[in-house]
């Protein structure tokens, strides 16, 4: 009966197709576009350059480092989130009291913005009068204060860290909400069989929650890769873009040193691995669609 | 066999109790740290060592040392040389002789020291008295008349003892923990002149501690010399009260496997909690600090002394308000633009059918790949040429857009869970397509809806870097790049910073709390489960 109308959905469709062709699509080919043409460091857009720009942005000094943080920054930030936000999810699963003020608490990090989280993070690590230290000399747990970021390595993995713990809630209510549709006689059935805590969590819980977790992992992937205010609110990449990921330094690349080139460039790298991610995403997605 | 066996367990359990709170008291009494304390300290002029002077010098202070041990100290002379070269190219050296007494300390005699924790020490105590008292009021009848139920009273003092043990259980660790450190933290913050308030008294308790009150006016030189070491005894403490807690947990629950797997998820949870709200507890007592505290690198005080309340008052004179209006406005007009071109797109794919749905679906869920930051330059671009450059407008057309796929994700989840009748018949009651939505959809969707919206809401008001690279003019700014204005490069105003953050935090948190159980089951019916 409805299919005759065939042009209507279109027309309901219409101003979100607008909207996303105009601010997302749109910016995606003006991307690839600049990626092949010659940019002056004022901005002034030229020919068709071929891939200068690409061998440019390989070739820049600090390429290599970038994309081995990138790497690292991704697989430390999703994985350990991921771990770790399944451990909470399943401790929030469990009846306690108290269990509702436990999941509002939780959600806090979710809801504030990364800048702000960032800086507070940054103030906490500060070795001089950071509240890190602060907080153990006055409750007595350490005697001396301790240079929480005495190298670039270490500011990284705090950086880490922060990623870290702001992912957390996502893919733990992710993980929660896949939890709650699981259906309670499952366990009881598995309870009356003898299955112990372990053999409960591998063979029904987990294989029940991956489809959930899947989604979450490869959101996440796609929001960490994109994440740019921790590094860049608590180093900025510093020293020599040691510290940075692709983001923050295509970010620094375009507005900073003005070589908008290598910049778009890098953008288009960034496209095509979120492509891939994204890719993997939609088989799943659609995969999905079809049970419906 | 029930009741034997329960008999069997409280037997045990209260002799463990009886083992660990014994050893407990026992290592409480014993001489466990060890002190080094200066009680004479002289310097010698520029001398050599062995030469004349010297051993005048060391005569000297050997007589004095004599004299102490006369008196039953136990006291050892040691010497540090520095040596330097004087004008005439000769090395000399300067020594220092200094009498040390080394002497040892039970952590009871700690609570008459003025320490810090001696009050902790004391609750300690009380509580393993009552643990005591309670386990055997508590566990006694229960062994003896065998087979009778306890009565209220004495299962209320059995819980008693239970808790008292693991109130000492925890309470013994943080002791030692904290005991040593924050003591002599303290003292060195008062020889450095930078704590005050309560030196004379402390260090009158300390010279009667350590000195039997024979210091004096010097106290305050000889506490520089003092060393204090515990002994790793001190951690068997910790073990003996594991043992009684345990055993106590033993004593109110048959099975200790569950209750301890109980303690433990508590244990997690509250750890979970205080590392999240950690940061927050850090922003709020910041933003309220002076910016002197904010920067105090002897770390002097855990909270603010006085609490700056004006400090609100001064970043609502920088502009604050101006920037939350800001993040009001895109925020507002970006959730009303993602819902109005989403909940058509959302129906439609929710309740008609048609080829390219699929198509379309994949159209959205590719644009949820792409956050803005990766087309940044694409964006700025864009903006360039539409003109939105430096302006609020653009900003709301971006967060819309690209949580457009969020909320028809959302939002066609809702839809899908309504029953279709309830539109229908409004239809066949002469509502129109566009009429039954309005009228019977939305108000029954109002809760997916609802969370559509703050949800979209709180990704627009928290987006940082478009609005850093679109947004030049500062009164345009919205919150979150707002505050980059109170750290500059040299000098970062903490305290207006955190108080402008706080600002900004409170309402989302707020908000999102409010839609956190919708959470939950949005993400599970919209986003997740497809």
């Amino acid at each position: 009966m409805k299919q005759k109308q065939s042009w209507k959905p279109y027309l309901w469709l219409l101003p979100s197709i607008l909207l996303i062709s105009v601010f997302v699509i749109f910016p995606i080919v003006i991307v690839f576009r600049l990626s092949f043409s010659e940019i002056s460091k004022s901005g002034v857009v030229g020919g068709f350059v071929g891939l200068k720009n690409y061998v440019e942005a390989v070739h820049l000094p600090a390429f290599g480092i970038v994309m081995k943080n990138t790497f690292w920054w991704v697989i430390s930030v999703v994985g350990l989130s991921t771990l770790i936000g399944f451990i909470i999810a399943l401790a929030l699963n469990q009846k306690f009291r108290g269990r509702k003020i436990a999941r509002s608490i939780l959600i806090f990090p979710w809801a504030t913005s990364l800048v702000i989280q960032a800086s507070v993070w940054n103030y906490i690590i500060k070795y001089e009068y950071g509240s890190l230290n602060n907080t153990l000399l006055n409750l007595g747990v350490i005697r001396e204060a301790i240079n929480w970021r005495a190298s670039y390595q270490i500011e990284f993995i705090w950086e880490c860290a922060c990623g870290i713990f702001v992912t957390i809630p996502f893919v733990a209510f992710c993980v929660l909400a896949g939890m709650q549709s699981i259906d309670e006689s499952l366990y009881e059935s598995a309870t009356v069989d003898g299955a112990g805590f372990f053999s409960k969590l591998f063979r029904i819980t987990l294989p029940l929650v991956m489809p959930s977790l899947t989604v979450s992992t490869v959101l996440n992937i796609i929001y960490v890769f994109n994440s740019f205010p921790i590094i860049f609110t608590m180093t900025k990449g510093a020293p020599a873009n040691k510290t940075d990921t692709m983001i923050t330094f295509l970010y620094m690349l375009s507005f900073y040193d003005r070589k908008k080139g290598p910049a778009n460039a890098l953008s288009v790298i960034g496209f095509l691995i979120l492509c891939f991610c994204a890719g993997i995403y939609m088989l799943t997605m659609l995969r999905k669609e079809e049970d419906l | 066999m029930m009741q034997g066996n329960e008999k069997r367990t409280n037997c045990i359990s209260l002799l463990l109790v009886f083992l660990g709170l014994g050893l407990a008291l026992a290592l409480m009494l014993l001489p466990l740290y060890s002190f080094k304390a200066g009680i004479y300290t002289k310097k010698s002029s520029n001398t050599f060592v062995g030469d004349e002077k010297y051993r005048e010098v060391r005569a000297e202070v050997e007589e004095i040392a004599e004299e102490y041990r006369a008196k039953g100290h136990n006291v050892e002379i040691s010497e540090s040389v520095t040596e330097r070269t004087n004008s005439k190219g000769e090395t000399t050296s300067l020594v220092a002789f200094s009498i040390d007494e080394s002497f040892h300390k039970s952590i009871l005699s700690f609570a008459n020291a003025g320490l810090p924790s001696s009050a902790a020490l004391l609750v300690m105590l009380a509580a393993m008295g009552a643990a005591l008292l309670a386990a055997l009021a508590g566990t006694l009848p229960s062994i003896t008349k065998n087979g009778r139920a306890l009565t209220g009273g004495q299962a209320a003092l059995r819980d008693l003892s239970c808790f008292a043990s693991l109130a000492a259980m925890i309470s013994v660790p943080v002791f030692v923990l904290m005991n040593n450190s924050l003591f002599w933290r303290k003292i060195s913050l008062y020889a450095q002149d930078l704590l005050t308030e309560g030196k004379e008294e402390l260090y009158a308790k300390l010279d009667g501690f350590l000195y039997g009150g024979s210091m004096g006016e010097e106290i305050g030189d000889a506490l520089k010399h003092v060393s204090c070491e515990h002994s790793p005894l001190v951690w068997a403490l910790l073990l003996c009260f594991a043992v009684s807690g345990i055993a106590a947990i033993l004593l109110r629950y048959g099975s200790v496997k569950k209750k301890l797997l109980r303690v433990a998820l508590y244990a997690f949870v509250i750890v979970v909690c205080v590392i999240t709200l950690y940061p927050y507890y850090v922003m709020f007592i910041t933003a309220f600090r002076s910016n002197a505290e904010t920067l105090d690198m002897y770390f002097l005080h855990m909270l603010p002394t006085k609490w700056l309340w004006g400090n609100l008052g001064d970043i609502i004179k920088r502009g604050v308000p101006g920037f939350l209006f800001n993040s009001v406005l895109i925020a507002g007009g970006a959730t009303l633009l993602a819902l109005l071109c989403g909940i058509p797109a959302a129906y439609a794919m929710a309740r008609m059918h048609f080829k390219a749905k699929k198509f379309f679906l994949g159209f959205v869920i590719m644009s949820q790949m792409f956050s803005p930051v990766v087309l940044i330059i694409g964006i700025s671009q864009l903006m360039n040429v539409m003109h939105l450059n430096d302006n609020i407008l653009g900003l709301i057309f971006v967060n819309a857009a690209f949580n457009q796929a969020f909320a028809i994700w959302l939002l066609r989840g809702t839809f899908v869970s309504i029953p279709v009748e309830m539109e229908q018949a409004a239809k066949i009651d002469g509502c129109g397509t566009v009429g039954s939505m309005v009228r019977v959809l939305l108000p029954m969707a109002a809760p997916g809806i609802v969370t559509t919206l703050i949800f979209v809401f709180i990704n627009a008001w928290n987006e940082y870097t478009i609005s850093t690279v679109l947004i030049s003019t500062a009164s345009k700014r919205p919150i979150t790049v707002g505050i980059t204005q109170f750290s500059s490069f040299n000098m970062i105003e903490w305290q207006y910073l955190f108080a402008a953050s706080l600002l900004a935090t409170v309402p989302v948190v707020v908000l999102f709390m409010c839609i956190e159980k919708h959470l939950t089951s949005g993400l599970t019916s919209g986003g997740v489960k497809g």
